[in-house]
């Protein structure tokens, strides 16, 4: 029950300020039963609450939860979702870290509208259809069509881009392949239909793309695939960016990545627009981003490294060519 | 994820989920709180890591240190030459990919044999470079060259080569003398699935390639089968007294099969097991083994050679990591044919098969450790220990072995962002001269910036004389003999000693070596230059050599039943400078390599040679150098899957005229999502009709067309 525990630490200080006010306990609770079934008639907008449901890790959970707090101010407070399974709270959205949280909060029946943090597009689809509640989200994992242009950035002189993909998902990378066309580079899908397929597979990418840009199907990239991945593509001469920044230590050149401060700015905001408007904004990427680069990888390869700040400017800059960004 | 890879794999959780958890556990370190871009070990990829400093699988230059390092710290100018520029050239032979090589040489000798040299002297039985294929020593164990034709390796399978230019013994051992180069194949991880390829045109050359592997966690494989099929050069002019043309006999036909294999059972524990076949002819044309001889068949090689190698890692040990290989090869030659000698005084010719059959053996053991103290400070060491061994009734008069047994070294150390030294030495001990030598290197390498550097080099090298220059015992032994009335000779060996007792003077059909040559001795400076720049949309990356080279005692003369001799009389001055240089702008790839060399030679022994004859002498051993050596290649990309591959390579001079040919290769690749195929089309234009190094090695032809084609899946 470390999570209950630990989930009456996300509020307490929200809970400080309040009692920080002119009336006695006993006196909000009577005036806050008085007025809360008329707030909730009268309209969402200016709600001050929001709901989370944590992830299973509640160091993780407390992290994100002062993060937030930090962003949103004294005005909203961030309680436990499990709060409104004894006490139906006033208005707010919903919260949820990872995928489990987010089942959690399905299965509770809510039917108030859910931010599903830290899911991937599978997880929003599959969630998306059968709840029939609205659910946004804030993609976690970096936009591939960002990644690319990492891998453009520090190998500038790459024309060719090769990707790995399920014979089921090659479609959905059609849209960056486009796009990427517009930045003179030009990709190419390989298909992985099997364990035994992997590397023979990769080889192959490799020998069309002057890199690979790893994608977050982590039914490909895994801890027990990206060894041999990133010993056939060095052995290649040849880069691996992403899938995320979790990877570089293993090997993986490069990879972009949100700081969980500008993640959980990002947020707040959709707290803030949904107190606005009364809805959540539409699934985005956040748009601050930084680059973590495996250093030595750079050294043995010979490669010649601008700065992390000029490769994220010049990203930034090559991002603005395009208005829109493409997921997998 | 309803398709995963792998029935074995752990269920794979939501990509979402784990990095919530993996986040939880980065903020939970004690460094969590230090920065958000701390990267959370949520895929649990701790165990993944690549050992610090020790990117094994980046290719690094290896060769010349015997540590994996960058190139501003390596300790002398290295090439390296990608599996894929070799193919993208459309390179048909194993050989012509040292003309990518400042300063390197390649031509033919006896017409069916090629001939590689890093700043030229003698081109037969070239004898100077420590050659390495897959780390276990490829040159001949009797006679130190180096059998290009018959080498175990299909260009389809080569991973890279890397050419240390210099002396090398500090790392390698005695024969390390000019240059090594080690030539790597492909690992079985890299080969997964299975891959057909075909090549075919020109002089009758026919290359088929076709291998089968599998990767698994703790255990991959590569089968593979190679033929390779040659008739060699077109025309030869006879002996007569008029040059006419003659047909020549100097084709091959090899069948090559290998296994390779890499376990590895545990991340501490590897080990690599490759093994390989050939069996195939040599052929050989009578005119050129000698018209005394009177041939009257052909004198061709069977080659039936194989080989075993392991090489065990261990890295559970902090910091260091442990090596163990061994490797035994044999190289089985059968070559015999029917002679009629006229010989004097007789009424009729004898004839006889003589055979120059040669068995040869090669049993190596190393053991190394790669100590990495800190980043900045690492050591490698090891012993090893060598046999040699051959069995040959014509060349030896039975069998022998030669022991070698040695200890080496390398320090690599960075005290200074800017400065890097490296300090190696070897001592070798070698029972065919029961005596011990030390080769010793030590570099200063100042980096100028991240990506420049400038290296001074000190090396100092032997090179200790092989079983056939030291112990050669050459007679033959007639056997079916024929007519009758020379049937006393059936069996017998034709030697000094029974010449003795012979009324008929056999004494040019028999020799031996008087086996009192000494080592040769190398004292060469380098003075280098290495950097990378970024260029526009591209990257350039330029390598100078300047190199001034000591060569002393070296081993000079002639190794022929006819007039053997041999002995430490020639010593060379030679400098240069050499440049390297590559341009990548992702479609397109330019690389120019040239090599200039001033080589000066004398004679330096006193022993009653004439002035022409110590002249010839010396120029015998300048046969393979040339002044200028360089090389140009454009590989270019182009939209719907074509490329195309221009290069010119040009040494200038040999002997017989210049060498100059250009390669034109376009190529269609197809990158399907499933399959790859491709199909190219290659010209070899050859810039004059001078014939390469010999007056006999001749094509007719100026200009030779290949077609080729691959597929992989």
């Amino acid at each position: 029950m470390t999570r209950m525990g630990m989930g009456s630490c996300i509020s307490r200080k929200a809970r400080k300020v309040r009692r920080a006010g002119l009336l006695p306990d006993w006196g909000l609770a009577f005036v806050l039963l008085l007025v809360m079934p008329l707030a909730l008639l009268a309209q969402p907008l200016n709600a001050d609450v929001v709901y989370l449901q944590g992830s299973a890790n509640p160091t993780f959970n407390l992290r994100f939860t002062e993060l937030l707090q930090q962003q949103l101010g004294p005005e909203t407070e961030v309680r436990r979702f499990s709060s409104l399974q004894t006490f139906e709270g006033p208005p707010g959205p919903v919260i949820t870290l990872g995928q489990e949280a987010l089942t959690r909060v399905l299965e509770a029946s809510t039917q108030r509208q859910v931010l599903a943090l830290l899911i991937d597009s599978d997880t929003l689809a599959g969630v998306a259809e059968n709840s029939g509640i609205a659910i946004s989200t804030i993609w976690y994992d970096p936009p591939l069509l960002r990644q690319a242009l990492i891998g453009r950035t520090i190998l500038p002189q790459a024309s060719r881009m090769a990707l790995l993909a399920r014979p089921g998902d090659a479609g959905r990378y059609e849209p960056l392949l486009d796009e990427l066309a517009d930045y003179g580079i030009e990709a190419r899908v390989f298909l992985v239909t099997g364990d035994d397929s992997l590397i023979p597979t990769l080889s192959r990418a490799l020998s069309f793309g002057d890199f690979l840009l790893a994608t977050p199907d982590d039914a490909i990239y895994n801890p027990r695939t990206i060894k041999h991945i990133l010993l056939t593509t060095y052995r290649r001469n040849r880069l691996v960016i992403g899938p995320s920044h979790a990877f570089i230590r293993a090997g993986v050149l490069a990879s972009s990545y949100v700081p969980l401060p500008d993640y959980a700015a990002r947020a707040a905001q959709y707290v803030r627009e949904w107190q606005r408007t009364g809805n959540l904004p539409e699934p985005s990427y956040p748009d601050s981003f930084s680059i973590e680069i495996n250093r030595q990888v750079a050294r043995s390869l010979n490669l010649p490294l601008p700065d992390r700040e000029q490769i994220v400017e010049e990203v930034r800059a090559l991002l603005r060519q395009s208005t829109m960004e493409v997921r997998p | 994820m309803n398709h995963k890879l792998g029935n074995a794999s752990p269920p794979v959780k939501p990509a979402g989920l784990m990095l919530v958890l993996g986040l939880g556990l980065a903020l939970s370190s004690p460094q969590a709180g230090a920065s958000e871009s701390e990267v959370p070990p949520w895929l649990a990829l701790g165990e993944t890591d690549v050992p610090e400093g020790g990117y094994s699988a980046v290719p690094e230059v290896l060769t010349t240190a015997r540590l994996r390092q960058p190139k501003a710290r390596v300790p002398g100018t290295t090439t390296v030459i990608s599996g894929e520029t070799i193919r993208d050239l459309g390179m048909v032979s194993l050989a012509d990919v040292f003309r990518l090589v400042p300063g390197m040489t390649v031509a033919a000798v006896e017409s069916n044999q090629p001939t590689v040299s890093y700043h030229g002297t003698v081109a037969y039985e070239q004898r100077r470079l420590q050659v390495l294929i897959d780390g276990r020593t490829g040159y001949l164990p009797s006679l130190a060259d180096v059998d290009w034709n018959a080498m175990p390796v299909p260009i389809e399978l080569i991973d890279r080569v890397e050419i240390s230019r210099g002396p090398n013994s500090a790392a390698y051992g005695n024969n390390a003398f000019l240059a090594s180069i080690n030539i790597i194949t492909m690992s079985p991880e890299n080969t997964a699935g299975t891959g057909l390829h075909v090549q075919g045109g020109g002089p009758g050359i026919r290359n088929y390639t076709a291998y089968h592997g599998r990767t698994r966690d703790d255990y991959s494989w590569r089968v593979a089968w190679h033929r390779k099929e040659s008739d060699g050069f077109d025309f030869q002019y006879d002996t007569g007294s008029q040059l006419r043309k003659a047909p020549i006999r100097d084709g091959f036909e090899f069948n090559q099969f290998y296994y390779d294999g890499v376990v590895q059972p545990s991340p501490q524990h590897s080990l690599e097991l490759r093994a390989g076949i050939v069996d195939g002819i040599d052929q050989d044309d009578p005119i050129k083994i000698g018209s005394d001889l009177g041939i009257q068949n052909n004198p061709d090689d069977e080659v039936r050679d194989y080989y075993l190698q392991a090489t065990y890692g261990f890295s559970g040990l902090d910091k260091h990591l442990i090596e163990f290989q061994t490797s035994y090869q044999r190289y089985n030659r059968d070559k015999d044919w029917i002679s009629c000698i006229e010989l004097g005084g007789t009424p009729a010719p004898m004839c006889a098969r003589l055979n120059e059959d040669l068995n040869q053996h090669r049993l190596e053991f190393e053991l190394q450790d790669t100590w990495e103290i800190n980043p900045d400070l690492r050591l490698v060491s090891g012993l090893g220990y060598r046999e040699d061994g051959y069995e040959s009734e014509t060349y030896f008069g039975g069998s022998g072995n030669i022991y070698q047994s040695r200890l080496f070294a390398n320090l690599e150390y960075t005290p200074l962002y800017w400065l890097t030294f490296n300090a190696g030495a070897n001592y070798e001990h070698t029972s065919l001269m029961d005596d011990s030598f030390l080769s010793p290197r030590l570099a200063t390498n100042l980096h100028l910036t991240e990506n420049q550097s400038l290296r001074f080099v000190y090396s100092r090298a032997v090179r200790t004389p092989d079983a056939l220059e030291q112990r050669a015992d050459w007679a033959y032994t007639p056997r079916n003999v024929s007519p009758s009335i020379y049937s006393d000779l059936e069996g017998q060996r034709i030697d000094e000693e029974f010449d003795s007792v012979s009324p008929v003077d056999f004494s040019s059909y028999y020799t031996e070596a008087p086996g009192d040559l000494d080592e040769e001795r190398i004292t060469s400076r380098e003075i280098s230059y290495y950097g990378q720049f970024r260029l526009g949309s591209g990257v350039v990356s330029t390598e100078i050599r300047y190199f001034y080279d000591e060569l002393r005692d070296l081993v000079a003369g002639i190794i022929n039943i006819e007039d053997y001799d041999l002995g430490n009389r020639v010593a060379i001055d030679q400098q240069g400078i050499e440049l390297e240089t590559a341009l990548d702008l992702g479609d397109t790839r330019l690389r120019l390599t040239y090599g200039y060399m001033d080589q000066e030679g004398w004679y330096t022994a006193n022993d009653g040679l004439s002035p022409d004859e110590q002249q010839e002498t010396v120029a015998r051993e300048g046969r393979l150098s040339v002044r200028h050596t360089g090389s140009l290649a454009w590989i270019q990309r182009y939209s719907n899957d074509w490329s195309s591959a221009v290069a010119w390579y040009v040494a200038d001079e040999f002997r017989s005229g210049p060498y100059q040919r250009a390669d034109l290769r376009l190529a269609k690749t197809v990158h399907g999502p499933r399959v790859s195929y491709d199909i190219a089309l290659i010209m070899h234009h050859y810039l004059n009709d001078n014939p390469l190094l010999s007056r006999d090695n001749n094509y007719r032809d100026r200009n030779q067309f290949f077609l080729e084609a691959g597929v992989r899946f």
